[in-house]
């Protein structure tokens, strides 16, 4: 089977592939770094004692947990037209992929806070220091380092997630594979070439999120 | 006598670091035999080593007329005659102390749970834990966790019980009601090989003591002749240090 | 409009529940057969065989490096090539059972690394061979650390059953995208198909919370 697997074809679309590689690069980058964004905010209103913005943030929260991503992307894809708002599909996915990681990256960044133990809050607390002062040089500095692996973590997922994009037309990494399926009909080649790409950033996020966590042990170690 | 446990120029090796040097080494049925030395020097080891819970790289032991050393070896009928008591219990915090005795005569032995029941109350009995036979190791003091354990190892009715420093991990106080245990023992005419650096618990009950260093046996002798008049240097240092301690 | 579309929607309501029918189907069955092959791989993840060690842990990495969508199209569009004719319906369960064995196994494989060696050493001094070892004292411990991110990982896979729909199974999401083509009120659609699936989903993800304080006691 591997015998008749036809490198030329790669070769020929090969800008294609790297094409759809920077897409899915860029599109992973700011997807993440508005997910973040996102993420803080619908976790600072979460545990906020307002109620006003605390249930809207759970309800954000738990409806994009419960409900897959894809139909997350349809539901903006088919819907955002609907109330006249017509955007590139790409900015569509991008939306996407920033609502679904930032719901998931609130609930991180909240359990790292939760992590940090209620001595440190009453230690901070009897030192005299307000809300945002406690926040700002005690639970956050603490916090903040235990967040990193599971939001490297994050960052795999969202990755692989922007795959999905392909299903609405954006021309990322998967696309180019579907693109050379349809064009020649060679999936193998198509497909593990994508796979290929898509094992290197993967192991490269990896090896950066096991980094981080052994570099977490060491600090904990002291 | 025969001897129920001989090892054979015994050598073992973890990675590069040589543990055991050519041990030799007889053990008489029904021998209580108490192992010393510093640590690192191998004596867990050692005993590890009778049940195969570490293999070893050359040499052969022989265990109740079964070759440890073979690959081939059946392990479950060896360690089901041997009792093996840790330094920090293990025993299974998702049992109660009645279902850690009992675990291993039903599964092993297969033998029917109510006989299994009667004998794990008889052993808990012994060490004087009876009425705790339902409670979880965690609602345990140190020293009653080793009693149960000790019972767990006493379940199968072992010809050898083999413990490694079992009153170290425990706090000061829990010490005596473990050694009064294994006091106990001594009448059943088992064989025990017992890491300890207990000198009391030695001289009260051990034939023989052993003092080993850097993974080799470096003494050996009565424990009146051992801890009085030491052969050697390293052992003399050894005593005057655990004396003081 | 608007209204006129809702109408028409309750009247396809039951293609709907048919869609949730399958996508009940395609989770349940895979569910299943990945939690038996995860823990059956996860067991020999965590064993002393080195070869098989590498096998599993390459089959992870690859599970795990790329995007559930690209193995739906490699198990969709390559086997035919090698010979193995799939319908949709096999194909999808195969991915899924692929997939989702490597997420349990390493969950498992986890759980079981968890344990203290001594817990090992213990089982084995008393003379219980490695299954009794592993069905009576390692795995129900290793069950605390295993059941809270397995049931996460069952509202994973239940979720990630809508990437199938991209091969032509018809169940939720796949309805949802057939039925906004003749009603294209978007919004509308894709709500009720988030809503069908919120109604499998969240009682998962409640039970997991739960799992997980209860565990962490």
């Amino acid at each position: 089977m591997l015998a008749d697997f036809n490198f030329r074809v790669i070769l020929e679309y090969l800008p294609l592939f790297l094409t759809g590689l920077r897409s899915t690069f860029l599109i992973s980058i700011v997807s993440i770094g508005l997910a973040i964004a996102t993420g803080i905010i619908a976790c600072a209103c979460r545990i906020s004692g307002i109620r006003l913005i605390k249930y809207p943030a759970i309800a954000y929260i738990e409806i994009v947990r419960s409900t897959p991503l894809l139909v997350q992307i349809y539901f903006l894809y088919f819907g955002l037209p609907t109330l006249g708002i017509r955007v590139p599909e790409i900015q569509t996915g991008i939306l996407a992929l920033m609502l679904n990681s930032g719901a998931y990256i609130a609930e991180i960044i909240r359990a790292g806070i939760n992590s940090v133990e209620p001595g440190q809050i009453e230690a901070g607390v009897s030192s005299g220091l307000n809300y945002i002062q406690r926040m700002r040089f005690i639970i956050l500095p603490q916090a903040l380092g235990v967040t990193v692996p599971p939001l490297l973590g994050q960052a795999i997922v969202l990755v692989k997630d922007s795959a999905l994009l392909s299903l609405i037309s954006v021309a990322e990494l998967t696309r180019a594979g579907q693109t050379l399926t349809s064009e020649r009909f060679m999936p193998s080649e198509a497909f593990f070439t994508v796979a290929f790409f898509y094992m290197c950033i993967y192991f490269c996020l990896k090896a950066l999120a096991d980094w981080s966590q052994r570099k977490l042990i060491f600090r904990e170690a002291y | 006598m025969e001897n129920i446990i001989e090892f054979k120029n015994v050598n073992k090796w973890f990675g590069k670091l040589h543990v055991l040097k050519d041990i030799n080494l007889q053990i008489p049925k029904g021998e209580i035999l108490v192992i010393c030395g510093p640590s690192g020097s191998g004596k867990s080891t050692l005993i590890r080593c009778i049940n195969r819970l570490e293999d070893i790289q050359k040499g052969e032991i022989i265990v109740n007329k079964i070759p440890v050393h073979d690959k081939s070896a059946s392990l479950t009928r060896l360690r089901a005659d041997i009792g093996f008591v840790f330094q920090q219990f293990h025993l299974y915090p998702h049992m109660t102390v009645l279902q850690n005795i009992m675990l291993a005569p039903v599964q092993v032995k297969k033998m029917d749970k109510a006989k299994a029941e009667t004998i794990a109350m008889e052993k808990l009995d012994r060490v004087g834990l009876a009425e705790k036979s339902g409670a979880y190791p965690a609602q345990l003091s140190g020293g009653q966790q080793q009693r149960v354990a000790i019972a767990r190892g006493l379940a199968m009715s072992p010809e050898i019980m083999l413990f490694d420093e079992p009153t170290s991990a425990l706090d000061p106080e829990m010490i005596g009601e473990v050694l009064d245990v294994m006091v106990n023992l001594v009448s059943e005419g088992m064989t025990m090989c017992v890491v300890t650096h207990e000198m009391g618990f030695a001289k009260k009950v051990a034939h023989r003591v052993l003092f080993m260093d850097e993974g080799k046996i470096i003494e050996t002798g009565t424990p009146s002749d051992f801890f009085d008049h030491p052969k050697t240097d390293r052992a003399a240092s050894f005593i005057s240090m655990i004396l003081t301690h | 409009m608007m209204a006129f579309y809702f109408s028409r929607l309750v009247e396809i309501f039951p293609f709907f529940l048919k869609g949730l029918w399958m996508t009940s189907k395609v989770a349940f069955i895979s569910l299943v057969t990945c939690t038996l092959l995860g823990f059956i791989l996860g067991i020999f993840r965590s064993g002393k065989n080195k070869i098989v060690k590498r096998v599993i842990g390459f089959y992870v990495a690859f599970v795990r490096g790329t995007p559930f969508v690209v193995q739906v199209f490699i198990i969709f569009f390559i086997l035919p090539e090698w010979g193995m004719q799939l319908k949709a319906f096999p194909a999808a369960l195969l991915a899924m059972g692929i997939m989702g064995s490597a997420f349990i196994c390493e969950i498992v494989a986890g759980g079981i690394s968890s344990i203290s060696k001594g817990q090992w050493e213990a089982a084995a001094a008393s003379g219980l061979n490695l299954v009794q070892q592993l069905r009576w004292v390692i795995l129900p411990q290793a069950m605390k650390v295993i059941l809270p991110p397995l049931v996460g990982q069952y509202v994973l896979l239940i979720k990630d059953t809508s990437v199938v729909s991209v091969i032509g199974v018809m169940e939720l999401t796949r309805v949802g995208w057939v039925t906004v083509v003749r009603i294209p009120e978007g919004l509308m659609v894709f709500s009720l198909v988030g809503a069908l699936y919120f109604v499998i989903s969240y009682p998962l993800i409640l039970l997991s919370n739960y799992l997980e304080q209860k565990m962490a006691v």
